[in-house]
């Protein structure tokens, strides 16, 4: 196991109060693997990830355990923390067009990386980055590693990133919205890369995206998040075929499909609850059109549906299993080890 | 090559914006009320005497006979004569411009290193102990008039502790040093003159001080707020996952980001700093330019004005100029045309 995510909650201080983004997520990504991490705004994905990578805002509580390698980076100091940044683990933003600074070269912000965590001279920096961008599919690389990034195209930036990410050879490379913002020929182009460097390498990735296209086209497994629980993860096959629970179907609905004309795509009605006012039970019970009375008070807890298929809804729970009415946010620690 | 061509074009057009300015403070200065040769010979000049003075000194011509006169003038090196000091006003500005020159920048010299560190830091510890010390630091910059503050630096430091000099360029008994810019201190430094080059200065420290405490203030809290702002950005994100430590983050990358409405103010508080010396300059009786400026405004001294404002105006486009070079040498993004 590569990357192994245990009950980490996450509360950051809004207003002078702390409210819970993320409640006891766990997932875990092996080597050569994709996973992707799906879900609506503002469903803790992005959280998730910073929170792996330790770049969280100021005042942010961050619990529970993150093992990368069998090491629990969750207990390092932020100064180690910053040697496995852009080394073992590195991430790629949504967004090329900010993500890069505007004032420095291209081929100066991929050698930062090499700068920081190799030991390379000046000429086998340079040279290594010419193969990075060589690597990511960019033409004319000795020329592209002197210009800045106003000069290139949004594709471009993002292959760039990419090469940054990749620079000193990362385990586990996390995707936030890679392709968001490209437009759709590039995605394309981005997520075979991203399959390509992933077959080369044998690193995790971890895609986080709403795009469930994306989804299709790279990930092996899918985790299903809503309001800043795990709700669903399955392999990408299983859960577009079978989805198991109300909000992965209502997700699966909202995708147009070609060639069937519906009078309207399927839609999940309400809103997300906020942190502040999150219900006693399940969270997604309000919006839920199954929804039963246990829901109302009871949080449903990880379940095994079939072979590698787990789903937190009371609708496949184990009847027999009594769980505590108060449970809250206080369940056992296994909660998603069933 | 770009760069050199941008310099050379942008020099060429400060020469319209010289005859402009020189244009306007000419008529400016000669339709305002008062008669200057009244003001030299006195309250008891005889009408005949003033009449025969202005004839004397052109004023009986159209103005743009005299304007005309006056551009031809600069351009042989004249500015005509001060009729307060009874000098070549050149040779007035030549004496009093390099101590105001040399005050300015050292003060924009303490601004720079004081104001920018601290509003970095004030950014990067946002709402903790560093930043409001420096919030605090900066307003009381701010908000104390200098000639005030001055006063109480001579009092702690001149008179009471007696650790540094009150007045004056240099000690009594120290010569300046041979004549290059005029820069006591540059002079002193290039010529190898350290016993001068102590003495000028510690007597730019207390008049330096004062002069930048306000520049300081302005400049802490404009490099903070342009932080903050930058500090915000993905990029600095990028540079984080990166791996890069805290202050490479924020020397590295978010620093030059966040530094460019920095030097816009920089350059403003420059000119005004070089205009507006005249109070510190008369708590530290400091020979510069803006006593001069003063007592030749009051005495209608029309060629010391010119001289000064011109001299001023060139400054100011001057470093202008420079701030414009500095973008385009940060900011790639800017192209030269």
């Amino acid at each position: 196991m590569l990357l192994d995510v245990k009950d980490v909650s996450l509360s950051l201080k809004r207003e002078g109060k702390y409210s819970k983004i993320l409640d006891q997520v766990s997932f875990h990504v092996n080597n050569g693997e994709t996973v992707g991490i799906v879900g609506e705004s503002g469903c803790g994905k992005s959280m998730t990830a910073l929170s792996l990578m330790r770049l969280l805002p100021d005042k942010a509580k961050l619990d529970g355990e993150i093992r990368l390698e069998d090491e629990l980076i969750s207990s390092y100091s932020n100064r180690k923390m910053q040697k496995i940044r852009g080394n073992q683990a590195s991430m790629i933003f949504q967004d090329p067009l900010t993500s890069l600074n505007p004032l420095h070269t291209v081929g100066k912000q991929i050698e930062e990386s090499l700068l920081l965590h190799t030991s390379l001279s000046k000429q086998e920096r340079r040279k290594r980055v010419i193969k990075l961008l060589n690597d990511v599919g960019l033409p004319r690389a000795d020329e592209l590693i002197d210009e800045y990034p106003h000069q290139l195209s949004g594709g471009m930036r993002q292959r760039i990133m990419i090469a940054m990410a990749m620079a000193c050879e990362p385990k586990l490379l996390i995707c936030d919205e890679p392709t968001t913002a490209l437009d759709v020929t590039v995605q394309a182009q981005i997520l075979e890369l991203m399959n390509e460097l992933k077959e080369r390498t044998r690193m995790g990735i971890i895609m986080i995206t709403h795009d469930l296209g994306v989804v299709a086209e790279v990930c092996d497994r899918v985790i299903v998040m809503y309001a800043g629980k795990v709700v669903e993860t399955a392999p990408v096959e299983e859960l577009f075929e079978n989805p198991k629970h109300p909000y992965t179907k209502g997700l699966m609905q909202s995708i147009p499909k070609l060639g069937i004309r519906k009078q309207m795509l399927g839609s999940i009605a309400g809103t997300v609850p906020s942190p502040e006012n999150m219900p006693a039970g399940c969270r997604f019970a309000d919006r839920c059109s199954q929804a039963m009375d246990v829901c109302k008070t009871n949080v449903p807890q990880m379940t095994q549906v079939k072979k590698n298929h787990k789903t937190a809804c009371w609708l496949y729970e184990n009847k027999g299993v009594k769980k505590d009415a108060a449970a809250g946010s206080e369940q056992p620690k296994t909660a998603f080890y069933l | 090559m770009d760069a050199l061509r941008y310099v050379f074009k942008r020099i060429l057009l400060m020469i319209p914006i010289l005859i402009g300015i020189s244009i306007l403070t000419f008529f400016i200065s000669n339709t305002i009320p008062g008669d200057p040769a009244r003001l030299i010979l006195g309250p008891k000049a005889t009408p005949d005497g003033i009449e025969e003075l202005r004839e004397e000194m052109g004023l009986n011509d159209p103005l743009y006979v005299q304007y005309g006169r006056y551009v031809n003038g600069i351009f042989h090196g004249d500015l005509g004569e001060s009729t307060y000091s009874q000098q070549p006003v050149i040779d007035d500005l030549e004496r009093y411009f390099p101590a105001t020159l040399e005050l300015t920048l050292f003060a924009m010299l303490i601004t720079v290193l004081i104001g920018i560190p601290f509003g970095v830091i004030s950014a990067s510890k946002k709402d903790k102990l560093p930043d409001q010390f420096t919030r605090v630091f900066a307003l009381l910059g701010v908000a104390m008039p200098a000639f005030w503050l001055g006063l109480l630096f001579l009092l702690l430091f001149y008179l009471k502790l007696g650790i540094l000099p009150g007045s004056g360029r240099l000690d009594n008994g120290v010569s300046p040093p041979d004549m290059i810019t005029g820069m006591y201190t540059v002079d002193a430094l290039l010529t190898g003159n350290m016993v001068a080059f102590k003495s000028a200065l510690i007597h730019l420290i207390l008049p330096g001080i004062t002069q930048a405490a306000v520049t300081i203030g302005m400049i802490t809290r404009m490099t903070r707020s342009s932080m903050l702002e930058v500090l915000q950005s993905d990029y600095i994100r990028t540079a984080q996952a990166k791996g890069g430590s805290e202050n490479r983050v924020l020397y590295g990358h978010a620093l030059r980001n966040g530094i460019m409405p920095v030097i816009t103010l920089l350059g403003m508080t420059f000119g005004h700093a070089l205009g507006g010396s005249v109070l510190v300059e008369s708590v530290f009786s400091w020979p510069g330019l803006g006593k001069y400026a003063v007592n030749a405004i009051t005495y209608l001294d029309f060629p010391a004005v010119m001289g000064v404002t011109l001299l001023i105006a060139l400054l100011f486009i001057t470093v202008n100029l420079i701030i414009d070079t500095m973008y385009h040498l940060i900011d790639p993004r800017l192209k030269y045309n």
